[in-house]
């Protein structure tokens, strides 16, 4: 495809900034990084065009060349065009390296073995010192301009791989005293210094000649990737966040190493030479700068903060918000060491009028009060981070900063946080002097209220009121003196536009039980001294639904019987049902079972009617707790579903029964043998409390009889259970594997199902023994049995392999209770009963140091094989 | 310090999306340290539409609040600063650094360099001031000596290229747009060493100095017993100096007549080299004596380019101006209304304007009207229920002049008067306008053999004085009215 007009490209330049990842997934999408390359070089596109072309390749260069490969591959392309530029001036050289810088930077090809990094980096650093680079590569007229550039670019290269210039301070510093320019010079020194310092006191290594030294002591080249390798990779902050450089004696401290006393001279020597100029430099430059040096002198020995202190005065003066945002990061920086008492205060009262200087924009006022709220004072008393009065902050310094009615709603709550803070601190204050700032905040709350109150306000006026309220309900929690008052004004305000319901019902939820639990009081009894019928009624019933609870029954019940009458559509009805419903939940019984009934008969909705007796029955039918839970806020369903939705899933998931991940866990324990039946010893734990747990069992295969479920009243973890007995009645001799379901209910009343892990009955868990004979007969008693076995019966010889615990351990571990003859250590007769009818016989005679022969026989020709599984498992079982 | 991304939105009320993003600016290179500071805390910049859509919701300028939502209405989501956190996608964008202006929604996205949870305090972030010069200097830009869309939409398509000198990486440079724009005009000169980097080219020509100080005085008058009446002076001191030489030095004095009344609050260019101590500390805040400092007050600086805001202070005069009284009173179906305006005696008699204007917020159009007054015409806007009193050049010789009538309103139709929660019942103001020219209320001025100048040539030096009102309200004082806790200072 040949070059695009520029008419197209506009078009396809739009497209792609209406929707950048719209456009990639198109079919357009994986042609542009190339195309746009490509076309940098098409004669037919003017300058203009390209330069748009450049922007955009500034802007997204990740959607254009995702990985760094590609990002390589369109920097060289950059660096391409560039040098193929004919020696006239263009527009396009700024822009190309900018455009070159972003790709390697942004795209994460930036590095030692970047082809494309070591053209642009000597390219950058040669323009930047202002060296002739041969064949009128610069012309004269864009030599200034692109020195600049050059070094804005290093900068961020700087910025994305802290210690990379780190070689050449020495070079920046000496093109700093001569003819370059002084701005992006100074900011490049001073970045490239503060990272230097950091990683080589991380590495205890001191600065060296590296201030000093024209040319790098590496010899790589004036930039420095093994600082850049020892940085980790790691960016460097340019201001550590304060309070953790409060703590921070390790990551951010630079104290690791003193420098030798030459190298802090010249150190002191470039910090000197750069604060000198910066009077030089655009205000947001300088305060660049002086965060930069701030904080990576911060704490360096033989660096006196007094450094600073010529450049105080000047910026104190003004009232560039980067300035004075600069000089609070060096008081935060330096504290008491740069900033007396007397110079805390200045700035504090410098900050305090910024704060309010009516020739300032209501942005730069809020700011400036957070500053103030949260100044960084050298002794500081209350606790880190929050925000709180200083204390050289006085009631008259506050004076101007106080919020009146006229101020638009994010100054007055920021001002209003002061007052707040103010009222807080007033106990202390001596009284009478000034208007008492309580007295004012008062008055201040009853102006919010009435606008809060007009008829057809917007809600913003609303909600102001509300986040008022809700502040000094958190600033002056525990101030019955402000909150009493606060109380009464909202009820008010309640009854003068019950409209706000929604707001109320939203600070309630909101603020603590201080003002909760009376507001709520209040409210309530505003609400049911109110006639029933009422415009307003759906307001009410909303409010009721939150303040009703067991208190003052009968005068709610009173209402929300006046109220049935009215509640003639079905929203009002529903709100009616909501109002029951808490009443419910709060455990009131009495006289609601008759309003329920009521209700149920009378409204006119049948959805409203069902709902009534629903609540009726369950009202009638369910405990106390039960109901809570019933009732409660449903777990199942999103807070986004509508109210029936989440209350029907609420019901679902407190009447019904849930399945849910099993909270018990079974173990089977040894199993006994006296008695008809083999019993399963079963060992219950619990992972949290459970109540009236049953536990059934499903035999595979039907090869028992079907087993009973087992009772466990209650579980709790940590608290020994007694042991469970589950008697089986085999069908056949045979093991099997037993489903486990569980059945309980938790702590919060809900009925759970769990599936447990399946439990196996071994062939030995069937064994019984035959009733014992008498003294003496035993011989005779097992000759008879092994007689009567055969013919129908099978016979086999196994032999048992024997452990190291001889064959005298191996009978007592697992055939004890069925030996009938025994002749230690060499002979024993064994008989083993298998329900429901079959018989396992055993001689074990004449062993061997490693095994024993075992003539067996048995009735049941199915029991052959496992009884021999059995017999050459026994000496591996422990 | 570093900002990720910049817009410009226009508020558009009434239209589907309230708004559009006529500018936007990535910076790539911040976003990558963004995501290595962030860490999992990390939210990256959103396109423009999502973008657009969150701001206005959480600025609360799309058109539906009629419901409670609470993700905007609920009490605990209080912003103090115009910082906000915006929802998008699930996630939380913040700090984002927005205000509006003029029907302009500036906003930036400036770089925490550290993780975001637990958020950072504010002032510890550098990027945020840098955020606010970035979108203020924007705002300059656009806004001065723009009369018109068309212009606007100059200014717009000229952002881009601006912003690759000024701001090419993310990190500002200077925030004065216009020494970019013309930096890039300048760009065949070559620049001298050692030119500060806020001074753009060099000037060539007669030498010349101007200073005008703008002195605007503002007032709330109760004429209440408990509530004290305030009125404050701000004046700005505007300089343009058309210099040769790369550094030329100027020094100007303000001055006070003996019974001028001190400047205080004084906050200046950062040009200005050096401040004495005494400007530094004389503030409002403290309560007044004769020992104020009472000037000269000195500023020397290097003037920049362009025309440039050396200093702003604030004064407390003795007396306001114009003392007035208002007082209306509903009577069954009308408003009866009277006001009484008395100039001061010492100042200067001669305005370029002077009017009173007379709003009545929340009611009908004007019907009918009955009126008397001592002194200039009344003109009547009927639609837009406001009288404006126009008393013209001078007061009489009495000094004192005075209105009354009585007005009857229609029945009130919302679209046209619009809701104002302030001026309800019988809770309202009349708004002075007026201008004095050469004439300012604290006496301050320039004195043009004081203004001393470091540099080849004796340059011609003219100054210029006006006292213009702003938010001069005279309440109504029959009827509750806002106060300000320094009303209640007496």
């Amino acid at each position: 495809m040949g070059p695009l007009s520029r008419d197209a490209w506009a078009q396809r330049l739009g497209a792609f900034r209406a929707s950048p990842s719209a456009f990639m997934a198109g079919p357009e999408g994986e042609d542009l990084g190339r195309d746009l390359l490509g076309d940098l070089r098409s004669e037919k596109l003017s300058e203009q065009t390209k330069v748009s072309l450049l922007a955009l390749s500034m802007e997204y260069p990740a959607q254009m060349w995702p990985d760094a490969s590609a990002a390589e591959v369109a920097a060289t392309s950059l660096l391409d065009t560039l040098v193929l530029l004919p020696p006239r001036p263009s527009a396009l050289r700024r822009p190309l390296l900018l455009a070159a810088t972003t790709a390697l930077a942004a795209g994460g090809a930036l590095g030692p073995t970047s082809g494309a990094s070591c053209r642009l980096l000597p390219l950058l650093l040669g323009l930047a010192a202002g060296s002739d680079l041969g064949r009128g590569f610069v012309p004269a007229s864009e030599q200034r301009p692109l020195q600049a550039t050059a070094c804005e670019c290093l900068r961020e290269l700087e910025s994305c791989k802290p210690g990379l210039l780190g070689g050449s301070l020495g070079l920046l510093r000496g093109l700093l005293g001569q003819e370059g320019p002084v701005q992006p010079l100074s900011l490049l020194l001073a970045l490239a210094l503060r990272n230097t310092l950091v990683l080589q006191s991380r590495v205890g290594a001191g600065l060296g000649g590296l201030l000093t030294d024209k040319v790098s002591p590496t010899g790589g080249g004036p930039w420095d990737w093994t600082l850049v390798e020892e940085g980790d990779g790691r960016l460097q902050p340019q201001a550590p966040s304060w309070p953790a450089a409060e703590e921070g004696e390790g990551e951010h401290s630079l104290t690791a190493r003193e420098h030798s006393p030459e190298e802090a001279r010249e150190l002191r020597a470039a910090v000197i030479q750069l604060l000198d100029t910066s009077y030089l430099l655009t205000p947001v430059a300088q305060a660049q700068l002086l965060w930069l040096l701030g904080w990576a002198l911060r704490g360096l020995q033989g660096q006196p903060p007094a450094l600073f202190k010529p450049q105080l005065v000047r910026l104190l003066g003004t009232a560039q918000l980067t300035l004075l945002h600069a000089v609070l990061a060096l008081k935060a920086a330096f504290g008491e060491a740069l900033f007396t008492a007397q110079d805390e205060a200045l700035l504090l009262r410098r900050l305090t009028l910024a704060a309010q200087h009516p020739a300032l924009p209501p942005p730069t006022h809020l700011f400036y009060l957070h500053c103030v709220l949260s100044f960084p004072e050298n002794w500081p008393l209350g606790p880190e981070g929050e925000e709180a009065a200083p204390l050289l902050l006085g009631p008259q310094l506050c004076r101007g900063l106080l919020p009146s009615l006229l101020h638009d709603p994010m100054a007055l709550l920021a001002r209003l946080h002061l007052l707040c803070l103010l009222c807080a601190e007033e106990e202390e204050e001596e009284k009478g002097q000034l208007p008492s700032p309580r007295h004012y905040l008062e008055e201040l709350l009853a102006g919010l209220r009435q606008r809060a109150a007009l008829d057809g306000g917007p809600r913003a006026l609303a909600t102001l009121c509300f986040q008022a309220s809700y502040l000094v309900a958190c600033c002056l929690a525990g101030q019955p003196t402000v909150l009493t008052p606060l109380i009464h004004g909202l009820a008010q305000l309640y009854q003068a536009r019950p409209m706000l319901a929604p707001h109320f019902v939203d600070l309630l939820d909101q603020v603590d039980s201080e003002l909760r639990e009376p507001l709520k009081v209040v409210l309530r009894q505003v609400v049911v001294s109110r006639p029933g019928k009422d415009e307003a009624l759906c307001w009410h019933l909303q409010m009721l639904a939150k303040v009703a609870d067991g208190d003052a029954q009968s005068a709610t019940l009173n209402f929300l019987q006046a109220a049935a009458a009215h509640c003639t559509n079905w929203d009002l009805q529903q709100g009616l049902l909501w109002v029951c419903r808490a009443l419910l939940r709060a455990g009131v019984r009495g006289g609601l079972v008759d309003l329920l009934q009521v209700l149920a008969r009378q409204l006119e909705d049948p959805d409203g009617r069902d709902h009534a007796r629903l609540y009726y029955i369950l009202l009638a039918h369910l405990a106390a707790p039960k109901l809570g839970v019933a009732l409660g806020p449903s777990l199942a369903a999103p807070a986004l579903a509508s109210s029936l939705v989440a209350e029907n899933q609420g019901f679902v998931a407190a009447l019904m029964v849930q399945e849910a991940p099993a909270l018990v866990r079974l173990s089977m324990g040894s199993h006994r043998v006296k008695g008809p039946l083999p019993v399963l010893k079963l060992q219950p734990e619990a992972l949290e409390p459970i109540y009236s747990l049953e536990l059934r069992f499903r035999v595979e295969g039907q090869l028992y009889a079907p087993l009973e479920a087992v009772h466990v009243p209650c579980l709790c973890p940590g608290r020994p259970a007694r042991p469970l007995l589950l008697p089986l009645q085999p069908r056949c001799p045979a093991p099997a594997r037993l489903d486990v379901h569980a059945l309980y209910t938790t702590s919060t009343g809900l009925t759970c199902h769990a599936h447990l892990p399946p439990l196996f009955v071994n062939f030995a868990d069937l064994f019984l023994p035959f009733p014992q004979p008498p003294e003496g007969a035993g011989l005779g008693f097992f000759e008879e049995l092994w007689d009567s076995c055969l013919p129908e019966g099978a016979e086999s010889r196994v032999w048992c392999p024997l452990g190291p615990q001889g064959l005298e351990g191996l009978v007592s571990r697992h055939l004890e209770p069925f030996v009938v003859v025994a002749q230690p250590p060499t002979s024993y007769c064994v008989a083993i009963h298998l329900p429901p009818d079959s018989k396992l016989l055993l001689r074990l005679e004449a062993a061997l140091a490693d095994g024993v022969p075992v003539a067996l026989r048995t009735d049941d020709w199915a029991v052959l094989p496992l009884a021999g599984d059995y017999l050459r498992g026994l000496a591996a079982a422990v | 310090m570093a900002q990720r991304a910049v817009w410009l939105i226009s508020h558009e009320p009434g239209t589907p999306l309230c708004g559009t993003v006529r500018f936007s600016r990535r910076y790539p290179t911040v976003e990558k340290r963004a995501r290595v500071f962030n860490g999992a805390s990390y939210v990256p910049v959103p396109e423009d539409g999502p973008f657009l859509k969150a701001l206005l919701f959480e600025l609360r300028l799309l058109d539906d609040d009629k419901d409670f939502v609470e993700s905007r209405d609920s009490c605990s989501r209080i912003n103090k600063t115009s910082i906000y956190g915006l929802l998008i996608g699930g996630e939380e964008l913040w700090p984002v650094v927005a205000f509006l202006k003029n029907d302009m929604i500036y906003a930036c996205v400036p770089l925490v360099e550290q993780t975001l949870s637990p958020r950072p305090p504010l002032i510890s972030v550098s990027g945020v001031s840098q955020g606010f010069e970035f979108l203020f200097g924007i705002q300059d830009f656009l806004y001065s000596g723009q009369k018109n869309d068309s212009e606007l939409n100059t200014k717009l398509s000229q952002l881009p290229e601006l912003l690759l000198q000024a701001c090419p990486f993310g990190t500002l440079l200077d925030a004065n747009l216009q020494n970019s724009l013309d930096n890039t005009n300048f760009a065949s000169v070559t620049q001298p060493q050692k030119q500060p980097a806020w001074k753009t080219g060099m000037y060539k020509g007669k030498p010349q100095v101007s200073i005008s100080i703008t002195e605007k005085v503002k007032s709330m008058q109760y004429d209440k017993q408990g509530i004290a009446d305030t009125w404050q002076v701000v004046g700005t001191v505007t300089c343009k100096c058309d210099l040769e030489g790369i550094m030329p030095n100027v020094t100007i004095s303000l001055s006070l007549p003996t019974n001028g009344s001190p400047l205080q609050d004084i906050l200046v260019h950062p040009c200005v080299t050096s401040l004495d101590s005494a400007i530094l500390t004389s503030s409002s805040i403290d309560a007044m004596d004769d020992s104020a400092f009472s000037g000269p007050y000195k500023f020397p600086f290097t003037p920049p380019s362009e025309s440039f805001n050396l200093c702003y202070y604030t004064s407390q005069v003795p007396v306001p101006p114009i003392l007035g009284f208002y007082q209306m009173k509903e009577e069954e179906v009308q408003l009866r209304i009277t006001i009484n305006l008395k100039l001061h005696e010492s100042v200067k008699n001669n305005f370029e304007f002077c009017e009173a204007h007379i709003p009545f917020y929340n009611r009908g159009p004007i019907t009918h009207l009955e009126y008397k007054t001592s002194f200039g015409q009344l003109e009547v806007f009927r639609e837009k229920s406001l009288l404006i009193w126009i008393i013209g050049q001078k007061f009489p010789k009495s000094m004192e002049i005075s209105l009354s009538g009585t007005v009857t309103f229609g029945a009130k139709s919302h679209e046209k008067q619009p809701f104002d929660p302030i001026c309800t019942g019988e809770t309202a103001y009349l708004k002075l306008h007026f201008r004095i020219l050469d004439y300012t209320l604290t006496g301050c001025y320039a004195d043009q053999h004081s203004v001393q100048v470091f540099a080849s040539g004796k340059p011609k030096i003219s100054a210029h004085r006006k006292l213009i009102s702003s938010d001069y309200y005279i309440w109504n004082s029959k009827a509750p009215a806002p106060v300000t806790y320094g009303s209640l200072l007496l």
